[in-house]
């Protein structure tokens, strides 16, 4: 297989497995995991403004009290990727054609010496945190080859894409079609690793906020 | 004088000076400290019956008091063994002699008090219920004291 | 009550709902649940991290309810729950663990692992392995009707004391009364004060109050080893005399994990809602507060700070209330550092106390409270926990820190004027 077939067999056929796939997984889990359901709790509830399932899915999204010292790297270092992670993802021209291509759907997108910038701090922060994971003792002891390959699955994409917007290495079209193999091995495992949190922080912390909330605590 | 209720007990010992009161209450607590019989308890209460005892003194015996009332309380979840909790307030009812007196305080009712709560976890073990004479006991005491 | 392994699996297996699917899925092994637990804090042994005190329970919901999970099971390449392992976890399940949520707070994915160790405990119980201290309060409550072995001659004794040391008579069994009074087993044995206290303040409240032969105990052992079975049974009682007595709320005392266990847990238990109020006491002072009904003179001038109990403050929603009380009999109170929602469990709740082998651990951990001491310098401390009472004592007494620990109910009644009343309530 050349580069120009490789590239059009992971535009055309990878995708679409690797799309169906990541649809089918994350319906899956999310039924799996929702379906559950949950008893309903009967004692005498206590009202509190501000206290809620939908207050928190948001006010979780800040470092409480006292803990942001506690751990800056965990915090700092997260957001730093995780919006750097977004940005590149959404807001780089390219992404936005292909997503108007699946959806119809498009948005102005950021010039791309910010894209890159952020690319590149997005890696920064990546490393840094792989870093805190293997020299931190708490993070060291929790973490299992899941990490590892998550970490791996979420970094290849970025390095890859910043590598073929870069012209580094390899010739584009083999960089481009190795970003994009990249991003649907992320597709595929993203439903069955601990990624899939990017859809069920939304339902943890949902549930924590309402369950507190009953007891007029606002999480 | 003759005491036949709480409210003349606890004026006439509201009457001592705190050296009488310290002296008074070692009493009460020495009828009751059979339940419990740690040596920092004895201290305390020896210290305490005499007149003549410094701030200096007070103060060791009384953080070895404290030190026998924090560990003889039962733990939560644990069973509870009447008698040793019999020894407990008999700890604290010591700590009320030789703590640091302010003016309002009436250490010997707090003492008496403590004295009286030994005495019931004692009869409670025993399965005698709750009724005993300590209170009785003690103005006998009282009363002898302020006689002499 | 037989257990093992089988019975401990199966009992996990049903308490796994879509809650802890949803957690299990959303964990990513930050660690920062660590930094908030103070076990971890003060020995600095990863072993501690609260997510990984449920690994079992992590892997046993992997294999019965993720599709993976099960083709891995039946492929043999999953590893299952073992009485040994979960013999290894009793230790960070109990000893190492007070339930205190601080870790529930920090999550960043909103993982309330609080709740799954309430429900792992369920299983550890079921399964014989939570430790002796707290199977003897199981067993005891089950032959003799109290964790602690507190029986009704004991609570008259407490009464007598009461009625002689303030001359305010005690109520037993009053129907129609407006406030049923529960006490804790700590308090009927170790802090007679405490009715002493709350007889003042409702003579002077004008409430009518009652206390009931056949449901004085607050302490709820059940909830505290994870035994909902016992847990249910205790509420039962409380719901039982309650009921018969007609009154409109029943207090929860100076404890944290009854007040847990009767107002949020109580109904859940025993399958349907409460036909009365449950307030913690210092709800109720609050309210009076509020009401105008308490009157108190004159004012502390030491420096007191305050302790939040846990399962009150953080876990029970009741935290502004000890606040405004505090100010309104002391000159001088200072909040130490993390007060309130944030605050740093004393180390002995949920049952912790009662283990032996624990004890090391536990003065280990207290160091996170001597660090919050250490910064406030107060003259005295105020709780409002009977439980929290004595590890704060012990733990002071430890690190010989001349602090005494006062109850917060206590202190508001010490302010209010004496009157020795010729009526009861």
């Amino acid at each position: 297989m050349n580069d120009m077939q490789f590239l059009t067999w992971v535009r055309g056929t990878g995708l679409d497995i690797a799309v169906s796939i990541f649809v089918l997984g994350v319906l899956w889990r999310l039924f799996e995991i929702y379906s559950l359901g949950r008893k309903a709790d009967i004692s005498a509830a206590r009202s509190v403004s501000g206290a809620s399932g939908w207050h928190t899915i948001f006010r979780r999204s800040v470092p409480p009290e006292g803990m942001l010292k506690r751990s800056p790297v965990s915090y700092i270092g997260g957001y730093i990727f995780h919006i750097g992670l977004a940005i590149v993802v959404f807001l780089f021209a390219p992404h936005i054609l292909l997503i108007k291509n699946l959806t119809g759907l498009s948005w102005p997108g950021l010039p791309s010496q910010f894209i890159d910038l952020a690319a590149v701090v997005t890696m920064a922060a990546m490393v840094v945190v792989l870093v805190d994971r293997i020299n931190k003792p708490v993070k060291r002891y929790l973490s299992t080859f899941g990490d590892w390959f998550a970490w791996t699955l979420t970094f290849l994409p970025v390095l890859t894409g910043w590598m073929a917007v870069q012209h580094l290495v390899l010739p584009y079209t083999t960089m481009l079609a190795l970003h994009i193999l990249t991003v649907e091995l992320l597709l595929i495992f993203l439903p069955f690793t601990k990624l899939f949190h990017a859809f069920t922080v939304f339902g943890s912390r949902w549930y924590i906020g309402k369950i507190n909330g009953h007891k007029g605590v606002a999480v | 004088m003759a005491i036949s209720n709480d409210k003349e007990f606890k004026s006439a010992l509201a009457g001592l000076s705190a050296s009488q009161q310290r002296q008074v209450a070692a009493r009460f607590v020495q009828r009751v400290f059979v339940l419990s019989g740690d040596v920092r308890v004895k201290a305390a209460l020896d210290f305490a019956a005499r007149a003549d005892i410094t701030d200096a003194d007070l103060t060791v015996v009384s953080q070895a008091a404290n030190s026998a009332r924090v560990e003889s309380f039962t733990q939560c979840g644990k069973e509870t063994d009447w008698t040793a909790q019999g020894g407990h307030f008999v700890a604290k009812a010591a700590v009320a002699c030789v703590k640091a007196a302010e003016p309002a305080d009436n250490l010997a009712w707090e003492a008496a008090m403590q004295a009286r709560m030994a005495r019931t976890c004692e009869t409670v073990a025993t399965g005698e219920g709750t009724e005993n004479t300590e209170a009785e006991e003690q103005y006998r005491i009282l009363e002898a004291f302020l006689n002499s | 009550m037989s257990a093992s392994l089988e019975k401990g699996v199966r009992v996990l297996k049903e308490v796994i709902d879509a809650p802890i699917a949803s957690y299990f899925s959303s964990c990513v092994h930050c660690g920062l649940c660590a930094e908030a637990c103070l076990f971890y804090t003060e020995t600095g042994d990863p072993k501690y991290t609260p997510i990984h005190k449920l690994e079992p329970l992590r892997r046993l919901y992997e294999q019965e309810y993720t599709l993976l999970g099960r083709l891995g099971k039946l492929v043999g390449l999953s590893k299952p729950v073992t009485d040994d392992e979960l013999e290894e976890w009793k230790e960070l399940v109990y000893n190492s663990c007070t339930l205190c949520g601080r870790c529930s707070a920090v999550c960043p994915v909103g993982n309330d692992i609080v709740y799954m160790v309430r429900k792992f405990r369920e299983g550890m119980s079921a399964s014989g392995h939570a430790p002796e201290g707290i199977i003897g309060a199981v067993n005891r409550t089950v032959t003799i009707g109290s964790p602690m072995g507190v029986k009704l001659p004991a609570v008259k004794a407490q009464m007598k004391h009461v009625e002689e040391d303030y001359g305010l008579p005690i109520p037993l069994d009053a129907e129609g009364a407006e406030y049923m009074v529960m006490l804790s087993s700590m308090e009927i044995i170790n802090f007679p004060e405490y009715l002493a206290a709350i007889a003042k303040i409702m003579h002077q409240a004008g409430k009518t109050w009652t206390l009931c032969s056949t449901a004085f105990e607050a302490t709820n052992a059940g909830m505290q080893i994870g035994n909902s079975d016992l847990a249910k049974l205790l509420v039962m009682r409380i719901v039982d005399g309650a009921e018969k007595l007609k009154v409109k709320t029943v207090i929860s005392p100076e404890c944290g994990h009854a007040y847990t266990a009767l107002r949020w847990e109580g109904a859940n238990l025993i399958g349907r809602p409460f036909t009365f109020k449950v307030q913690h006491i210092i709800e109720v002072l609050g309210e009076f507060q509020e009401q105008g009904l308490l009157k108190t003179e004159g004012f502390e001038t030491d420096k007191l700070t305050f302790h939040d109990p846990c399962q009150l403050a953080r876990r029970g929603g009741v935290i502004k209330q000890q606040r405004n009380l505090m100010n309104m009999v002391s000159k001088n109170f200072v909040e130490m550092p993390d007060a309130g929602y944030m605050n740093w469990c004393c180390g002995g709740g949920g049952g912790a106390s009662a283990i032996e082998e624990g004890e090391e651990l536990r003065m280990e951990a207290f160091k996170k409270k001597k660090s919050q001491l250490d910064v406030v310098k107060p003259d005295r401390l105020v709780t409002a926990c009977a439980n929290c009472r004595i590890v704060l004592e012990e733990g002071l007494e430890h690190y010989q820190m001349d602090i005494p620990v006062l109850g917060l109910t206590e202190l508001i009644a010490e302010h209010i004027p004496d009157q020795t009343s010729e009526k009861g309530a």
